[in-house]
């Protein structure tokens, strides 16, 4: 049978789509490390920038939601490509989700103050969640653009770097001391220390989504109430 | 015309066959229950249960020297709608007509391998293609009511094969219980003496139905049923196949994959190589799993459109 032209545009457009939205992976990625630069030099313009640049995330988002939208309805996809629809739905959202906490983080940046940082223990083990949470998010991307369970499973002993880094700030903070002003700069930043975390988080889940396009089972690789 | 033809033949082998005997006669019990029952709402409850379970085991199909379906093993379960998909030419339509021995009709046609019902071996020497025929019944692509005959005469046309054995006040029960049964009674009930072929065509094709069911059929077999029609009497149609599976075993050819997904529990994707080649079973699943996640590649070329 003859190739039919108007199906190999969709199948296309569906390719276009996956990168399109995966590429927003590299705008949380870009949004986390001017984050981290500015959580590292108390830099609030920075921050501000980070606030103002999720809009190129959330208008990526609404975009390729529409499009994917647009093939459910006009494509009657089934099979592998119904499951990629719907993860990249999935992953859209993710994705939208963790720019968000990017911006939650910068929000708080200024009520951290000018003076130097009364933790910088505290300060070291956020910036290493940061930055193994940037393999996360990058690993994430390409397993699922790789279609790699191993590589999407592995996200799992990944988090748990940035899952144990965030207990020890917890524990920082709570021997920070009875200073109100250290005590509130301490709470700002378990803040940020959560809003990283939860960006890991949703890094594994992505990696959940390529166990999913692959075999068409969803599992949560851990499920945080039924600890393996 | 064709529709006089069929039935004329039919009714001739009914009389030199002496194997009909039980069959009719199973037959004319049943629509003599049937017809206690008055309304179709309670006719369903007591005909609930017939439906058959048909296995099909090393079927190989031929027109003459054409091998035109090869090695099918499938077992078709009662009670559950199964759609047969493919492309033109996979042998689809063919391997529907042999599970009531249609088939054969062909000139030069013949089956090889074992089709039963609930056990009885439909090929086996001495079983009447034409007791085959009734208790599997086949609505066609183009809805195809007798032209000449009323609605009423389209409907108790299988009955009238067996004329003189039921009572007129059966007759009119059977009638309605068939129309009420494939959801076309409240439109027609006031105009039944009027021609088939004055109905819409989604009206026509559900004329057709309730004529294949009237006969108390055990499997219903449907070749494309919807094809010719609206989208509107395509959803009518398909909402009643809904509703007669709780008495039937159906089975379903479509073109219209998501007619497949939404109508039907299982899913056989047949296929063809190449041309020239016998089409093949390639795989059979819940209907959910074929278009979610199938385990061949070829079904999920089929069903997402990535032909060649």
């Amino acid at each position: 049978m003859p190739e039919v032209a108007a199906r190999a545009e969709y199948v296309e457009e569906l390719t276009n789509l996956e990168q399109s939205a995966l590429g927003g992976l590299d705008l949380v990625n870009d949004a986390l490390t001017r984050t981290l630069e500015a959580i590292e030099h108390q830099d609030i313009e920075l921050a501000q920038l980070v606030v103002a640049d999720d809009d190129r995330i959330d208008g990526r988002y609404l975009e390729i939601h529409q499009s994917l939208i647009t093939l459910l309805a006009t494509q009657s996809p089934v099979a592998t490509d119904l499951r990629l629809i719907a993860s990249l739905l999935h992953v859209l959202k993710n994705i939208e989700r963790m720019g968000d906490q990017c911006v939650n983080i910068c929000k708080v940046i200024p009520l951290s103050g000018n003076e130097p940082p009364a933790d910088e223990e505290m300060v070291k083990r956020i910036l290493a969640m940061g930055k193994q949470t940037r393999v996360l998010i990058a690993q994430a991307k390409r397993s699922f653009l790789e279609r790699d369970v191993d590589q999407a499973r592995d996200l799992v002993r990944q988090d748990d770097v940035v899952d144990n880094l965030n207990r020890e700030c917890f524990y920082l903070a709570l021997a920070i001391g009875d200073d109100a002003d250290r005590r509130e700069w301490a709470m700002t930043m378990l803040l940020t220390a959560r809003a990283i975390e939860r960006i890991a988080d949703n890094a594994v889940d992505i990696g959940e989504q390529v166990a999913f396009v692959v075999t068409g089972l969803f599992r949560e690789f851990e499920d945080a109430s039924h600890p393996a | 015309m064709e529709g006089k033809k069929v039935s004329a033949t039919v009714g001739s082998s009914e009389k030199k066959e002496g194997a009909t005997e039980s069959g009719s006669e199973q037959l004319s019990q049943t629509a003599a229950a049937a017809a206690t029952t008055t309304t179709g709402t309670t006719a369903t409850a007591s005909a609930a249960g017939v439906a058959k379970t048909i296995e099909v085991r090393d079927v190989n199909l031929f027109y003459g020297d054409f091998h035109a379906v090869e090695d099918v093993n499938l077992t078709i379960q009662p009670n559950k709608v199964t759609a047969l998909i493919g492309s033109s030419g996979c042998g689809k339509t063919t391997f529907l007509r042999s599970l009531n021995r249609m088939h054969e009709l062909t000139p030069g046609a013949r089956v090889e391998g074992h089709i039963t019902l609930d056990g009885e071996d439909m090929y086996a020497r001495g079983v009447d293609p034409v007791r085959v025929r009734r208790l599997v019944g086949m609505v066609f692509q183009q809805p195809n009511p007798f032209p000449t005959m009323s609605i009423y005469d389209n409907v108790a046309s299988g009955l009238n094969l067996n004329a003189g054995k039921i009572k007129k006040s059966q007759r009119d029960a059977v009638v309605e219980r068939s129309l009420r049964g494939a959801n076309l009674w409240e439109e027609v009930k006031d105009r039944l003496d009027k021609p088939g072929l004055g109905l819409s065509g989604g009206q026509q094709q559900r004329l057709c139905i309730a004529r294949a069911i009237a006969v108390e059929p055990e499997v219903l077999l449907m070749d494309e049923p919807c094809s010719a029609l609206d989208p509107v009497a395509t959803l009518a149609i398909e909402d009643l196949i809904g509703e007669l599976k709780s008495r039937y075993t159906i089975v379903i050819v479509t073109h219209n994959m998501q007619q497949a997904a939404r109508a039907s529990d299982l899913t056989a994707f047949f296929n063809l190589e190449e041309s020239g080649k016998p089409g093949r079973l390639v795989e059979v699943g819940e209907t959910e799993m074929i278009f979610t996640n199938p385990t061949e590649k070829a079904t999920e070329d089929y069903v997402s459109g990535r032909f060649g």
